[in-house]
């Protein structure tokens, strides 16, 4: 395993912001609309984090992480969670070999790269715990000995953040492992109407003797638009993105106020400066810059630091939400002049 | 015979009656005691004329104080038994002390006086030596110490206000007046592109910049997110918000810019609205 610094020419980052651009184009040939999404997607594949997408069924998550995994041509796996899911159920087991009368290691789904762990929040606390683990350490156990799991390695997690009788909500140090959690939104009346327009034109495919309704999954090109040595390239481009002292500034200023703010009761901790730093190089590398600006921490800081924080009960019950509080805060930044 | 020697005894004293005087004097006091200081003494069956008089309360100062101890009709006259204490020594008239009860005159009664004797010998009563006010000394060297202590720490907090306003003036004297805010920014964004802002003041300019086109395009409901992606896009917000971003956030940046051509849209706006405070006024 080597560690490297990469210098990135102009040519590389051409390159790299060519490739982001087929895989957005080949994700938009089946998912329509959810532009944010499948930036936060890439940003979290191509700075080394795990997301957490909030939102309620039906805004094509799964659908859009399976295209995803398919152009850019990575492993994929999907586990739903349920109550009565076992942590060996996702890392894995040692089962007997009768023919040998030997253990044998069983791998579980999380040794792929792109893990879809659908609603996250319908599993026992001992089950996210050993999920989040992996997560962090990016190597599993089973039994006496210790897998490392693939490279890269990307955990997209769905939570509904409307029913929530039955669940498990993820505490905030489970949180905090995910290096954003995104808020999904409905399309917009043109992007729906486009999706209704798509799915009309979906027919029917023949199969065996009959033949199924043709879904969305099944139009999608299986060709991956570029191979693992893109995604690596595209890593390297993050990690050379320009960060600015100005920049990490501004990030300093705006974790300290999560933890200053008189509605908010736990601030953000020092990972939140660090993801949202790392999330700002993925995203100036996507919008064509070999540098960062304020821009980048303005968009992701929702994704980057609302999870990290925890409102005052007293906040809370005069309807004060973390989303109305952070905006607060970011709008506070910059009103005073000190020149 | 005998009869008329009668008559006549009796006439004759009728006669002495009608021919003595209307009004009976004191009798002379020899029987008075004359008592020491604080003694009491009586002076009993003293007949005067006139109404019934009747003793005064002596005052603090009165050197004899009199009591009446009886008084009985005496004809037309009273007699009395006095009781007195003398309070000082020497002869003393006890007229002084004796008011009509009807209020009449008293000028018919005759002198009452008595003698009071001193029991301390003829030097009389010896008095203490009257002391003399002592004279207070000198300030003390402690609260000596702490007036001056006082004193200078007023006269230094005086020349201390009195220096920082002086060179408060003179640096506003020396400074030239900022008219606009283009002229406030100019130097600052002349350094930004050299590079020569410190780390505060780019993080300042930068973030003051975006509050002041968010307060002036009545930004402040929409989401930051969408307020720097909409200033990023204004014709008047945007060119030196993107120069800035270039300046202080690109490893290389390019090279030097029409800074006035930057800075016209800040020309007629006040100096003071790029302060938060400064945009209410």
């Amino acid at each position: 395993m080597t560690t490297t610094r990469p210098s990135v020419s102009q040519a590389d980052l051409a390159h790299v912001q060519d490739y982001i651009k087929k895989v957005r184009a080949r994700v938009g040939t089946v998912v329509v609309g959810q532009d944010v999404v499948v930036e936060r997607l890439l940003i979290a594949l191509f700075s080394g984090g795990h997301l957490l997408l909030q939102g309620v069924p039906g805004l094509a998550k799964t659908l859009l992480v399976s295209t995803l995994s398919k152009s850019i041509d990575l492993g994929f796996a999907r586990v739903q969670f349920t109550i009565d899911l076992l942590p060996s159920d996702i890392l894995g087991s040692e089962v007997l070999d009768q023919r040998t009368n030997e253990f044998r290691v069983r791998k579980g789904p999380i040794f792929t790269n792109l893990l879809l762990a659908d609603e996250i929040n319908r599993a026992a606390p001992k089950v996210q715990g050993a999920l989040l683990e992996a997560m962090q350490e990016r190597k599993v156990t089973i039994g006496p000995e210790t897998f490392r799991l693939p490279a890269p390695f990307l955990v997209i997690a769905t939570q509904n953040p409307v029913e929530q009788a039955g669940t498990f909500e993820l505490p905030e140090a489970q949180l905090d492992r995910f290096m954003l959690v995104h808020r999904l939104d409905y399309p917009s009346p043109e992007e729906e109407r486009e999706v209704l327009r798509r799915n009309a034109a979906l027919g029917i495919q023949r199969q065996d003797k009959g033949a199924i309704v043709q879904t969305e999954f099944d139009v999608l090109d299986q060709r991956p638009v570029g191979s693992g040595n893109e995604i690596v390239a595209a890593m390297e481009a993050v990690s050379s993105i320009h960060v600015s002292d100005t920049f990490v500034d501004h990030v300093v200023e705006v974790v300290h106020r999560t933890r200053t703010h008189p509605d908010v009761e736990l601030g953000c901790s020092p990972r939140a400066g660090i993801s949202l730093i790392k999330a700002s190089r993925a995203r100036a590398l996507m919008h064509g810059r070999d540098y960062v600006v304020p821009e980048d921490l303005y968009a992701l800081a929702e994704d980057a630091l609302l999870h990290r924080m925890r409102l005052k009960y007293g906040s809370i019950a005069e309807g004060k939400t973390g989303r109305q509080v952070l905006d607060e805060i970011l709008r506070a930044m910059g009103g005073e002049a000190r020149s | 015979m005998m009869l008329f020697r009668k008559w006549t005894s009796r006439l004759a004293c009728a006669a002495a009656l009608a021919t003595a005087p209307q009004h009976v004097s004191a009798r002379p006091p020899q029987e008075v005691a004359s008592p020491t200081v604080g003694m009491p003494a009586r002076w009993n069956d003293v007949v005067l004329p006139g109404s019934e008089l009747e003793a005064v309360t002596s005052s603090r100062t009165s050197p004899v104080a009199l009591r009446i101890v009886a008084v009985r009709p005496h004809g037309d006259s009273f007699r009395y038994d006095f009781e007195f204490w003398g309070l000082e020594p020497g002869v003393h008239d006890l007229r002084a002390l004796l008011v009509r009860k009807d209020g009449s005159t008293k000028s018919d009664l005759p002198a009452l006086e008595v003698t009071v004797r001193s029991a301390l010998g003829e030097e009389g009563m010896r008095l203490p030596n009257a002391p003399k006010p002592a004279e207070l000394p000198e300030l003390g060297g402690y609260e000596a110490l702490l007036v001056a202590g006082g004193v200078v720490w007023v006269a230094g907090l005086g020349w201390m206000l009195l220096a920082g306003r002086r060179r408060r003036a003179a640096e506003l004297a020396a400074q030239p007046k900022v008219r606009s805010l283009a002229e406030r920014l100019q130097p600052l964004v002349e350094r930004a592109m050299r590079g020569e802002l410190s780390r505060e003041e780019r993080a300042a300019l930068e973030l003051s910049l975006v509050a002041l086109w968010r307060r002036r395009l009545r930004l402040d409901e929409a989401r930051p997110a969408e307020v720097i992606a909409t200033l990023r896009k204004h014709p008047d917000a945007g060119p030196l918000l993107s120069k800035l971003e270039e300046w202080l956030h690109r490893p290389q940046p390019r090279g030097a810019e029409e800074i006035p051509a930057l800075l016209a849209p800040y020309r007629n706006l006040r100096a003071e609205e790029l302060d938060s405070d400064g945009a209410a006024r």
